[in-house]
């Protein structure tokens, strides 16, 4: 029988089709039946769970006697239906006499050692065991012993306090930390009554994804340090956001008070963090909420920075744009929404008449044809985050994957722990992936391409087929000087291991997944097409992955804020400057203006000292900005602009998935969204851009942008939509590539 | 009635612990036995024998070596519980010191009737001496062949042994809290069936895995030499063979005692020289997980695995087990039962594994109002509250455990109700004013202070 079988059971009488071996909880959940419980939590693993009772039920199963005849046999002894794998023709009692008792001993078992201060619990409020409680609690107290007593706030980590008296034991957090975030932090000591929770030997909790330890602890014993005492949950407001932190795109909550952030929390989306989310994202967003916000505008005077109105420094900066003329440009944009970047693309593009905009800060600035879209036809991610699970090998090359791509890490993980996914590794150091990747090699800085040469040579004997492949005749005469040996000599890596490589990709369908080391790389067009290679060679053309690594940085890209392509990847006729020519056209003083869009090219850029010289130069710098950064404070005019918590929008995450955020609050009056900025300078060009709400542009965009054209306000819903690509691509080739040792290479292209 | 050893023959043959004095006796007669015949039929053998498993529960053995698949690649193991924890019970201790190659060799015929190669001797902490004389009876097995690589000339039969000793959990007996620690995790039981496949298709390292007790596989190399038939002629209907009852507490004669099972229960306790200190007030016949047995109604119960008491609660009727694990307390009227029911809490509370809620608060709930109650502030309403927490744990828990802690208190509850009602209200023992309780407040938890960081 396949699992997705579906079977018959009656809950309380009430029939449902469930698939066979699905939780009894979860078919009750179905059948609209309601089974209170603690410990149980569908994504994490069963084996250390059950152990909190409370959703026993009484359970009968059908019994074929010895003359064919057909009975209930009912089970002994309740049942957990949190671990309960139901099957054909079950039927399952939640409202028994026996079962309500068996409730409420369980919960008066909870609560006699529980030191219910929920006055003063963060908890309280929000509290499954207050809740619980409130059905099935005892009505006094029949423990007159002495509880149990432990120090309280007893501080885990930087995020994360333990208030041990009320932990209940459920076994959540340890859970996650072996289940979930593998950093295997969080254990019980002792056992019985004296059971608790600790790390081990008392050391610091270290953990990239410990908030959400908080989330799932069924009651106040885990908190968060930032957090605690700081609101009553019934006192505070909710608004549906997306994370700024990494390119993941998390969905989360923010919750709020009077204006300011007071925490975050993750909101499901399956597709992409399911209910997680990284300690960047819980503990990081509140730089919304710091009183070093930007507030009023700030024009340069007398050498310094000083405060104006609005009006005074949007009549500077239009009157410097009408001296600049074409002279201007744009850098940034990763941050902003798609529909800030499409103004500011629409601005530049349509009223300053250039193309000088480019939302990039690395060192890889290819035009937006080349690369990965010339081979395979996709420009960043050819699977979705999802598509991680079904992969039979995800082979991760250079990339400190948890640190990069923190959600995608939990996915790759989660392949591994629960898909029977095999991991494979390459990296220039180790990264945490080792503790499931295997092998995790590590390479020579740099000699990326020597390590899938000998990878490609293993493939290319092992697949006689791919001989039919176009370019296939110039590309393996270029592999002829390589063999395992020396890519083993080269790379640093064994030949045994790269022939384990080769095992796994050959194995099955295999998605790659290329970070920073690659991106970064001095040489890194030809290690992204020696990507390809490999990846054409296994007949895994379409799942090859270099994401971006900032919040919007893809929807930047869609959007046209790039030197070389409009919105949609439209090529446009005359390419402007990149990032780079950019920063040193201001520092040769060949630029007369330059607008910083949320971009710090002083604390980002790879070359610092360009980025000061071309922004203390003669340039006029206009920076739209949070905060006065190393950049801003060079700038000439500083114009402060909204945060995610204080505008609508959507953002595209990396794997493409446009998502939307809602306007929590507002700063200040004179705080606006970056599209805002950009109408209202095109307003006193006098060549108005009419914009009313983030909504407006997102209609136009879906009209004008045909790639965005599914992506209406109405149908981005609650899990977004990851917009797709015309066609696959069909021409598929291989091409040779050169290996240039680091040292040999200094063009920076 | 006298006793029938057939596990305990050789008890106290001099030099029993040399693979040389064993083999002299016919001992691996049944290992060469067995090798010669078809796997199935060993298994055979097992079923007509009717042996059910000596760790406490009385399964039918041969339904476990049956399961585990056949004709299977995968690793599978054999393992063998040592871990004997059940107070009044050290039948598997004196097996050990006394007759360990009749485990080795049904070890290695279980080994080879579920075409194992690995097997694993989990033994308790404490026991050193039985865990060295395992260790010798294994390693005298390696040299002569009966463990290791092609046994006995069998090209297809490889298996090896290992010892594992355990760390001090009684918890750890449980079986899948067994395999828990044997692979190197929190000694925590594992889910059953029907919530996880059966030990014999997923057990340790998730593999199949057999799993019996000490006397279950000394019982092995006697039912292939003699034939199951055999075996299945003493006994009972539902009981076959003999098994071995621990005798102590007020007992003219403790020990180990083999008997067929049926013998009546008062039999037994004569066959070991009757009650001393005066008169018998109550048995406790399976080791303190089963309820104890008033000396009015022993003449009632026989040992055999059908025997059972029946409790009732509210709702429920509960038949609880007699036979156990053969640790048989036998407790004269100078008892005071409130209090030998304060120390059996007091091991439960100090052995739960702390991984389910009703086990781990209410074992420690019992304790502490037992202790209250001998410490003369027990109240009327407290006898209500006992029997309220042993119904809560009593198949509410994960585990075996949290029954067998509230099983005694359940039966002492039934038949001793009256001295529970002294102590309460007069604050002091029915046997006296200088009954002093002996027990010490062992789990009054101190947490120290932990640093912060
Ligand atoms: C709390 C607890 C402790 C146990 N301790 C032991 C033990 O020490 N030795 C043992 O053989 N079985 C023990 N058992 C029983 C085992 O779980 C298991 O039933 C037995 O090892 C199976 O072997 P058998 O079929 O030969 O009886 C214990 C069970 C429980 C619930
Ligand atoms: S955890 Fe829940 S029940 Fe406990 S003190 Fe906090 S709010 Fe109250
Ligand atoms: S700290 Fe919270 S999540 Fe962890 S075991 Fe205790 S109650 Fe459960
Ligand atoms: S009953 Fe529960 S707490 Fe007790 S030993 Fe078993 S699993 Fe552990
Ligand atoms: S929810 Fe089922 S045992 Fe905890």
């Amino acid at each position: 029988m396949a699992d997705n079988d579906l079977v018959n059971v009656k809950i309380d009488g009430i029939a449902v089709q469930v698939p066979k071996g699905t939780p009894a909880i979860e078919a009750a959940k179905k059948a609209g039946v309601d089974i209170p419980f603690f410990c149980y939590h569908p994504k994490l693993s069963m084996e250390a769970g059950a152990n909190c009772r409370m959703c026993l039920v009484e359970v009968a199963t059908p019994r074929k006697g010895p003359d064919g005849t057909i009975s209930m046999a009912k089970m002994p002894k309740p049942q957990t239906a949190c671990s309960l794998p139901v099957s054909e023709g079950m039927e399952i009692e939640t409202q028994t006499e026996q079962v309500i008792a068996d409730r409420k001993a369980i919960l008066e078992f909870l609560l006699i050692n529980h030191p219910l201060d929920c006055p003063i619990c963060d908890r309280g409020g929000e509290c499954p065991l207050q809740n619980n409680t409130i059905f099935y609690g005892p009505q006094n107290s029949r423990f007159i012993e002495e509880k149990r007593h432990f120090p309280k706030a007893y501080p885990l980590s930087k995020h994360v306090v333990f208030d041990r008296e009320r932990c209940i034991h459920c076994a959540r957090c340890t859970r996650f930390t072996d289940d979930i975030s593998g950093d295997h932090q969080l254990a019980f000591l002792k056992r019985g009554a004296d059971m608790y929770i600790d790390t081990f030997n008392q050391s610091k909790m270290v953990s990239k994804f410990s908030g959400n330890v908080i989330e799932i602890c069924p009651v106040g014993a885990l908190l968060s340090r930032d957090y605690r005492f700081k609101a009553r949950p019934w006192d505070i407001l909710s608004q549906k956001s997306i994370c700024t932190q990494c390119s993941n795109g998390c969905n989360i909550k923010l919750d709020y008070r009077v204006g300011r952030l007071q925490r975050v929390n993750a909101r499901l989306n399956e597709a992409v963090n399911e209910e997680w989310t990284c300690d960047k994202g819980k503990f990081g967003m509140d730089y919304v909420s710091t009183d070093q916000r930007l507030v009023t505008p700030l024009i340069r005077r007398d050498g310094a920075l000083q405060p104006a109105t609005w009006s005074e420094a949007m009549d500077l900066v239009v009157q410097r744009l009408k001296e600049a003329g074409k002279s201007v440009g744009a850098i940034g944009g990763a941050r902003c929404t798609n529909e800030d970047n499409y103004i500011l693309q629409k601005f530049f593009r349509n009223v300053l008449k250039s193309n000088n905009l480019d939302h990039r800060l690395g060192t890889y600035l290819p035009p937006a044809q080349s690369g990965l879209h010339a081979r395979l036809g996709y420009h960043t991610m050819g699977n979705a985050i999802a598509d991680f699970e079904r992969m039979k090998t995800i082979f991760v090359i250079g990339s400190d994957l948890v640190n990069e791509q923190p959600i995608l890490f939990l996915r790759v993980r989660k392949a591994w722990r629960f898909k029977g996914g095999r991991i494979i590794a390459a990296n220039p150091a180790a990264t945490q992936i080792s503790e499931f990747a295997d092998p995790e090699v590590t390479y020579r800085a740099g000699a990326e391409v020597a390590l899938l040469n000998g990878i490609i040579k293993i493939l290319a004997e092992r697949n006689p087929s791919a001989a039919d492949l176009p370019g296939y005749g110039d590309f393996i005469k270029s592999l002829a000087g390589w063999s395992i040996e020396k890519a083993a000599e080269e790379s640093g890596v064994s030949a045994e291991r790269i022939r384990r490589i080769a095992d796994a990709i050959f194995s099955g369908e295999t998605a790659f997944i290329a970070g920073k080391a690659v991106t970064e790389h001095p040489d890194a067009s030809a290690v992204i097409e020696a990507i390809c290679n490999l990846a054409v060679l296994s007949g895994n053309a379409a799942n090859v992955n270099i994401p971006v690594t900032q919040c919007n940085a893809q929807g930047a890209m869609d959007m046209g804020l790039l030197p070389d392509s409009a919105p949609g990847y439209t090529p446009v006729e005359e390419p402007g400057l990149n990032t780079r020519q950019m920063l040193e056209a201001a520092a040769d003083s060949n630029l007369k203006a330059l607008w910083l869009v949320g971009a710090d090219p002083v604390a980002h850029y790879t070359d610092a000292d360009l980025a000061k010289r071309a922004l203390g130069g003669d340039t006029f710098v206009i920076a739209s900005e949070l905060f006065l950064t190393p950049s801003a404070e060079l700038a000439d005019v500083v114009l402060p602009v909204a945060s995610v918590a204080e505008k609508d929008g959507t953002y595209t995450n990396c794997e493409r998935r446009v998502q939307r955020i809602f306007k929590a609050f507002e700063l200040s009056p004179d705080v606006h969204p970056d599209w805002f900025v950009f109408a209202d300078a095109s307003g006193r060009l006098e060549q108005p851009l009419p914009y009313f709400s983030a909504r407006d542009i997102l209609r136009e965009i879906n009209v004008t942008v045909p790639l965005y054209a599914d992506c209406s306000p109405q149908k981005l819903g609650n899990e977004g939509i990851r917009w797709q690509y015309p066609s696959a691509k069909s021409d598929l080739q291989l091409v040779p590539v050169e290996y240039r040792p680091l040292a040999k290479v200094t063009v920076a292209e | 009635m006298p006793e029938t050893r057939i596990l305990l023959k050789h008890r106290d043959e001099p030099g029993i612990e040399d693979i040389e004095t064993y083999e002299r006796l016919g001992g691996y007669t049944a290992l060469r036995k067995a090798l010669g015949m078809e796997r199935q039929e060993v298994i055979n053998e097992v079923k007509s024998s009717g042996l059910r498993g000596r760790g406490g529960a009385g399964f039918p053995t041969w339904i476990k070596w049956d399961g585990i698949p056949k004709n299977t690649n995968q690793p599978h193991y054999v393992l063998c519980n040592a871990d004997e924890g059940e107070p009044g019970t050290f039948k598997d201790r004196e097996l050990m010191l006394k007759c360990a190659h009749q485990i080795v060799e049904g070890i290695i015929i279980a080994g080879y009737a579920t075409l194992s190669k690995v097997s694993y001797i989990y033994i308790r902490g404490e026991f050193v001496e039985s865990a060295k004389m395992v260790r010798k009876a294994i390693d005298q097995a390696y040299r002569k062949g009966y463990l290791g690589k092609k046994i006995l000339g069998r090209e297809d039969f490889d298996f090896d042994l290992y010892i594992h000793v355990g760390a001090g959990s009684y918890e750890c007996g449980e079986e899948s809290a067994l395999m828990s620690s044997l692979m190197g995790e929190r000694g925590q039981p594992r889910l059953k069936f029907p919530h996880a496949p059966l030990p014999v298709i997923a057990g340790a390292w998730n593999q199949p895995t057999l799993i019996n007790n000490v006397e279950t596989y000394s019982v092995v190399p006697h039912i292939i030499v003699n034939g199951g038939a055999w075996y299945a002629s003493m006994g009972t209907q539902g009981s076959k063979g003999t098994k071995i009852f621990s005798l102590s507490g007020h007992i003219a004669k403790p020990g180990n005692y083999e008997i067929i099972f049926g013998m009546p229960l008062l039999d037994l306790v004569e066959l070991a020289g009757g009650v001393t200190g005066g008169n018998l007030k109550a048995i406790i016949p399976g080791g303190s997980s089963v309820p104890l047995i008033p000396a009015e109604i022993a003449k009632d119960f026989t040992l055999d695995y059908e025997a059972s008491q029946t409790v009732q609660y509210r709702m429920r009727t509960m038949r609880l087990p007699v036979v156990g694990s053969g640790g048989m307390m036998v407790f004269n009227d100078r008892t005071d039962i409130v209090t030998l029911m304060l120390r059996t809490a007091e091991f439960y509370a100090h052995e739960s594994c702390g991984k389910c809620t009703p086990c781990r608060e209410g074992t420690r709930w019992l304790y502490k109002i037992l202790y209250r109650i001998v410490s003369g502030g027990g109240r009327p309403s407290d006898l209500d509250i006992l029997m309220n927490i042993c119904d809560g744990i009593d198949g509410r828990s994960y585990c075996a455990l949290g029954d067998a802690a509230a099983w005694p208190i359940m039966g002492s509850l039934k038949h001793y109700r009256h001295e529970y009602e002294y102590w309460i209200e007069h604050k002091r023992s029915p046997l006296g004013d200088n009954f002093v309780p002996p027990v010490p407040n062992r789990l009054n938890l101190n947490f120290e202070l932990l640093p912060a960081r």
